[in-house]
């Protein structure tokens, strides 16, 4: 396995093994769910309707965008601020982001009802529309995302090519720390538009913000869940201090984020909401106990010193991002929309295997191109097939 | 041929309403809508029903209370408010819905790509979608457009038999609205249509309020959009202030680590 | 000029909104991608049909438009959309052949404002309106082996169901009537037309009462129309006390049968199932009406109904074609007995004028003990199509009986303006809802739209060419009828007569704002 050949330098392995056939199976599976969504349209494969024309698939796109929040996260801390000591994470949280933008954008692609139509937003200039910033972001976002993938891979493929790129890349790079801005927050300002329907815990000018810093973090979060597990995965060695200092950062910003929540319901009067009994108000409290008050009280503690401590309060931050869009889409708006709507088995299954197909791409791009980096020069310097034996499945 | 006026609109008079449902008819004869099956009792159609794809508009009936409490049957057409300052038409980022040369406001199917976030969006929840069809197009009332381009009137209020409907100018219409109110002290003080949502083409009076009649009372005078812009407003600021600052910020990092010692270039 | 000026006015208008200018713009975004050759897709607004009268120019008046409003909950009649092409049929015969529509300010109180006649569904020319089905509850009836399953059928059907199996207008299918009920399954057969007598009996001697005792409200209206009763209830609640205590016909059958026949004849009443088919579908809403609780309060059972279901001539026609019977073929049956003998007076009340008819023939006996001469039997003058006909009749020993007759709600609404105007002095006045009376009543055969008087004539002659050839022609000389009062009723107006043949009317004056018309 050792062994350095030249011949192992350009080419492309994979195993596959009984795991990661299933992923792919999964995945295919779900290929095949969204041809028949396509050919049959949304009214045949989804529960949706008239009450409620957005669904679980809306969901899943802000959560996956949301959760994508890693990429751009990481990104500006490692290249605005340049924090060293995070650098090594910059990588891992770009193919992340980008597969879960790759999961979202199917997904959004199944979910509109006129897929045939898919490209008119793009010259459509509708500059009033929160949900064509969203678009566009995402849209030239992914395109971003895949210039510096493309470095990625020119450098492991083609190293002296990488000098005809790099020019360009600082200014991608602050392009794609950037964009993101925009997509998150105007995710959140879609639903600045129905003060009348969604209720007023969440309906609030704060929202778009709200929205922008909280994927923020739950990005970072996510970073520190896939650090773990796919660092184990691979048997590399573990920065634990890293993570810790990871895990400081994102009580910080949420800490930030919990007095913005707070002075938020305190000026719009909207605290007596949050404990009345209702649904609404007990799923606010849910989402911030859970997704807030507790990760801050880890992320501040010495709790998060450990592993095992990281990897609750960061799992804890991702369950209260997933809980603070269920509650926008579909807890604050069942008071005027009614209760008519379940996912269909079809919305459901099609699920599963986008994340499986997912991180088989992972997978294969992690054994193949130099996203694991070390925290030292050397060790990048190295960043090339050498280092990348090691990568390979190990156990499994 | 009739001047060209965008300043249509529609006034129903709440008080004036039987119940008879001919606008739902004739909106469906003149769009071509077609009905549900009948049901069992051979009914089809009638009050039973909601907006759709296929209703356009509908007649909801409702027994409530007058000013006086006594017992009253009411009812209340539903159809596309056509806003002046659409909700729908905000939201859009197709640009697939817009406000047509006759004010109404109306979706172009060839630009729907079907995000069904005017469904969301509108106050009133009026847009509905084709959920049968494989390539479905987001319906609703619009307002009679070829007619109203011929210097008809819409089809609802042209058979409407006791002149509950009444199509017109919107500023002689509100004027109108105001004048019953004036006459009749039984009607609500408000014109329902006239401040919702920035102004509506459709226009209610009533003398019952307008929320027992299912009328959202809670829609924002404030037109949707200033909502949006008041956020989107900031999206330039964002991306140029923001720009200059990271890369300004990058700049000034990567030299401090450089003036530190540690020589990196950037990934 | 001024004009211009105001017009260049509106169109500045909205410039000075800068929203408004922005959405503008976007609109002719929109407008130039068309040009640029995006598809602009179909045209918007609509291309499909509507009636002529619809399509001028806003604003114009449109002579016939819309259409009645109908009460989900109408016990009489049901619409389905999907047939509606708002010809304004309906409208119109309701505003002016009825006076119901367009006949009480709005807004309207808690009510459709509706007395249910059912002129609407023989207008309409797509039947988009007709009666609400009463097949189904009687099919289960039939089908049903405990219970009898006893069948009346009115004056009127026995000259329109033919028309049906394509005879002429007016064939008299007594018979066979009689014999295709009982092929349908009906247990037993029997005529309105001998509860008709009855209502002759009751409401001649309270007409005679009236009459006679001089202090009583006059005239006396006639009360065997449920459209005409609503109508009065609706719009002149104060000529209740004119309004004969009587019920109609069918209702007094109703009361009777489970009654007087059950135990004549010794059958459970809670196992008769009373059906009636009857000309008109204001039956159906009449039989529903809550005081008609008689056959409940008479044996304290809230579940029994006087009347279980009520059959239009056009259901009837209906049940017979599914079953395949072919009525013209059938051979002339008899009604069973009792309560299936009746004169001539009872089939007459089929037609305008009948009541009166049969009434007078009557009431001169009760008021002078001798019957009238057989060659003034036919009071001629109450005969016919008019709006509003007019008699007077000299009863020895009591004076001129001034008579009047209307057919249709328009003229109701004539004469009811009249007498309460104090500007008539008739004694009795005999009103039918529909034009013609029940031989054009709203559960009829539909045949022409608007149905003609030609028809109505046809029908109407054959009614009285039968009674003309009857052998009874006073309903005071059925055998049956005496049988009854002998037997059960003791005598007209006794206690248990007022308990089972005699009702009350409300006032609906809260349910309407009648229209003043000056």
């Amino acid at each position: 396995m050792k062994d350095t050949t030249a011949q192992a330098k350009n080419k492309i392995s994979f195993k596959i093994t009984p795991a990661r056939g299933i992923l792919l199976v999964l995945g295919l599976l779900s290929i095949c769910l969204i041809v028949y969504r396509l050919i049959n349209g949304l009214g045949v494969t989804t529960n949706l309707n008239d009450q409620w024309p957005w669904g679980l698939w809306i969901f899943i796109d802000l959560a996956a965008i949301a959760l994508a929040g890693c990429g751009f996260s990481i990104a500006v801390i490692t290249h605005v601020f340049h924090i060293k000591k995070f650098k090594p994470l910059t990588r891992r949280a770009l193919l992340l982001s980008f597969l879960l933008y790759i999961v979202a954008l199917l997904i959004l692609f199944i979910e509109i009802g006129r897929w045939d139509n898919f490209y008119t937003p793009i010259y459509s200039f509708a500059f009033t529309s929160p949900l064509y910033e969203v678009f566009m972001c995402i849209v030239l976002y992914f395109l971003m995302q895949a210039i510096e993938l493309l470095d990625i891979s020119i450098e492991r493929f083609n190293p002296p090519a990488r000098s005809k790129i790099s020019k360009i890349m600082p200014v991608v790079v602050i392009i794609a720390c950037l964009l993101p801005f925009g997509h998150q927050a105007s995710l959140g300002a879609m639903y600045l538009g129905m003060p009348q329907k969604l209720s007023a815990i969440w309906s609030s000018a704060f929202l778009p913000w709200s929205f922008l810093i909280n994927s923020f973090f739950a990005g970072l979060a996510v970073v520190v869940l896939e650090y773990h597990f796919f660092s184990k995965h691979y048997r590399q060695p573990k920065d634990n201090a890293m993570m810790t200092g990871l895990t400081r950062v994102i009580a910080v910003i949420m800490l930030g984020y919990f007095v913005l929540k707070i002075i938020d319901l305190a000026a719009r009067g909207a605290f007596g909401l949050v404990f009345d009994g209702s649904l609404e108000g007990n799923m606010f409290l849910l989402e911030m106990v859970i997704g807030v008050i507790i990760p801050i009280i880890f992320g501040l503690s010495s709790l998060v010193k450990k592993t095992s401590g990281q990897i609750f309060m960061a799992t804890f931050v991702v369950i209260g991002l997933l809980l603070s869009r269920f509650n926008v889409i579909f807890v604050g708006m069942i008071k005027t929309l009614g209760n008519s709507y379940v996912p269909s088995w079809i919305e459901i299954a099609v699920i599963p295997g986008l994340f499986a197909l997912a991180i088989f791409i992972y997978l294969f791009a992690v054994e193949n191109l130099p996203i694991f980096q070390a925290a030292n020069r050397e060790y990048d310097a190295f960043a090339g097939r050498e280092k990348h034996a090691g990568y390979e499945v190990v156990s499994k | 041929m009739t001047e060209a006026n965008t300043n249509r609109g529609v006034l129903f008079d709440v008080k004036q309403c039987i119940g008879c449902g001919s606008c739902t008819v004739a909106c469906k004869l003149w769009n071509d809508l077609g009905y549900e099956k009948p049901d069992v009792a051979g009914n089809a159609h009638g009050f039973d029903v909601e907006l759709t794809d296929k209703n356009w508009t509908i007649v909801t009936y409702n027994r409530e209370k007058d000013a006086n409490g006594k017992d009253v049957l009411r009812f209340l057409k539903n159809q596309c408010m056509h806003c002046k300052e659409p909700a729908c038409i905000s939201v859009c980022f197709a640009h697939a819905l817009y406000i047509d040369e006759n004010g109404a406001v109306v979706c172009d199917p060839a630009k729907c790509a079907g995000c069904r976030y005017c469904m969301i969006a509108c106050p009133y929840s009026v847009p509905k979608y084709e959920w049968d069809k494989v390539f479905p197009s987001i319906q609703k009332c619009q307002m009679c457009d070829s007619k109203i381009a011929a210097g008809e009137a819409t089809s609802c209020s042209a058979v409407c038999p006791t002149g509950a409907l009444t199509f017109g100018d919107r500023d002689e219409l509100l004027a109108l609205a105001k004048k019953k109110i004036a006459a009749d002290p039984s009607y609500v003080n408000h014109v329902y249509g006239e401040t919702e949502g920035g102004g509506t083409r459709w226009l209610y009076i009533s003398d019952v309020p307008f929320e027992k009649l299912g009328l959202p009372i809670n829609v924002p005078n404030t037109p949707i959009n200033d909502y949006l812009h008041g956020y989107l407003k900031y999206t330039p600021v964002v991306f140029l202030g923001g720009g200059a600052l990271f890369a300004a910020l990058s700049i000034y990092t990567k030299r401090r680590a450089k003036v530190a010692g540690h020589g990196e270039g950037d990934e | 000029m001024k004009k211009q000026t105001e017009k260049q006015q509106k169109k500045r208008e909205p410039k000075k909104l800068s929203r408004r200018q922005f959405l503008g713009a976007v609109a002719a975004t929109t407008a130039i991608a068309g040009l640029a050759g995006c598809d602009m897709g179909e045209n918007t607004g609509g291309s499909g049909w509507l009636p002529k009268q619809y399509r001028s120019a806003a604003n114009w008046p449109i002579q016939l438009k819309g259409r009645v409003p109908v009460d989900p909950e109408n016990p009489s009649i049901v619409r389905r959309d999907d047939a509606c092409i708002l010809c304004g049929q309906c409208i119109e015969v309701c505003q002016n052949v009825q006076n119901i529509h367009g006949y009480y300010e709005l807004p309207v109180k808690n009510e459709f404002m509706c007395v249910n006649c059912g002129q609407c569904a023989l207008w309409c020319p797509t039947a988009s309106i007709y009666e609400r089905s009463h097949i189904d509850r009687v099919r289960e009836a039939i089908l049903n082996p405990d219970m009898t399953v006893i069948v009346q059928t009115a004056p009127a059907t026995r000259v329109s169901i033919g028309e049906e199996f394509g005879l002429d207008m007016g064939t008299w299918m007594e018979g066979q009537q009689v014999a295709a009920l009982r092929r349908l399954g009906f247990d037993v057969v029997l005529d309105t037309n001998f509860a008709a007598d009855l209502t002759i009996m009751e409401e001649g001697t309270e007409l005679v009462k009236r009459v006679t005792s001089g202090s009583a409200v006059l005239p006396q209206f006639t009360s065997c129309c449920p459209g005409w009763v609503k109508f009065l209830e609706f719009f002149y609640p104060e000529l209740i006390p004119n309004l004969s205590t009587a019920k109609s016909p069918m209702q007094m059958f109703g009361s009777m049968l489970k009654t007087y026949y059950a135990k004549k004849q010794n059958i459970d009443p809670k196992k008769i199932y009373s059906v009636a088919v009857m000309p008109c579908i204001s039956k159906k809403m009449e039989a529903s009406r809550p005081e008609f609780k008689t056959v409940a309060e008479y044996y304290n059972d809230d579940s029994m109904k006087d009347i279980d279901a009520v059959l239009s001539v056009r259901e009837f026609a209906i049940m017979l074609k599914e079953a395949g019977i072919d009525l013209p073929s059938l051979p002339e049956e008899d009604y069973d007995s009792i309560m299936g003998e009746a004169s001539g007076a009872g089939l007459i009340f089929g037609s305008t004028g009948g009541v009166m008819e049969a009434a007078l023939r009557s009431a001169y006996y009760l008021m002078t003990g001798t019957n009238l001469p057989e060659d003034k039997l036919d009071i001629k003058a109450v005969r016919g199509l008019q709006g509003i006909k007019e008699a007077t009749v000299n009863v020895p020993g009591v004076g001129d009986v001034k008579v009047a007759v209307c057919a249709g709600l328009s003229n109701a609404r004539a004469l009811c303006e009249m007498v309460k105007a104090g500007k008539v002095d008739y004694h009795f006045i005999e009103v039918m809802a529909c034009p013609g009376g029940c031989i054009s009543g709203g559960g009829q055969p539909r045949t022409t739209v608007p149905p003609s008087d030609d028809m109505r004539q046809k029908r109407l002659e054959s009614i009285y060419a039968k009674d003309a050839i009857y052998k009874l022609r006073m309903s005071h000389q059925n055998p049956e009828i005496l049988q009854a009062y002998k037997e059960f009723l003791g005598e007209p107006g006794s206690h248990l007569a007022e308990d089972l043949l005699h009702t009350y009317y409300i006032s609906r004056a809260e349910d309407v704002t009648p229209k003043k018309f000056n």
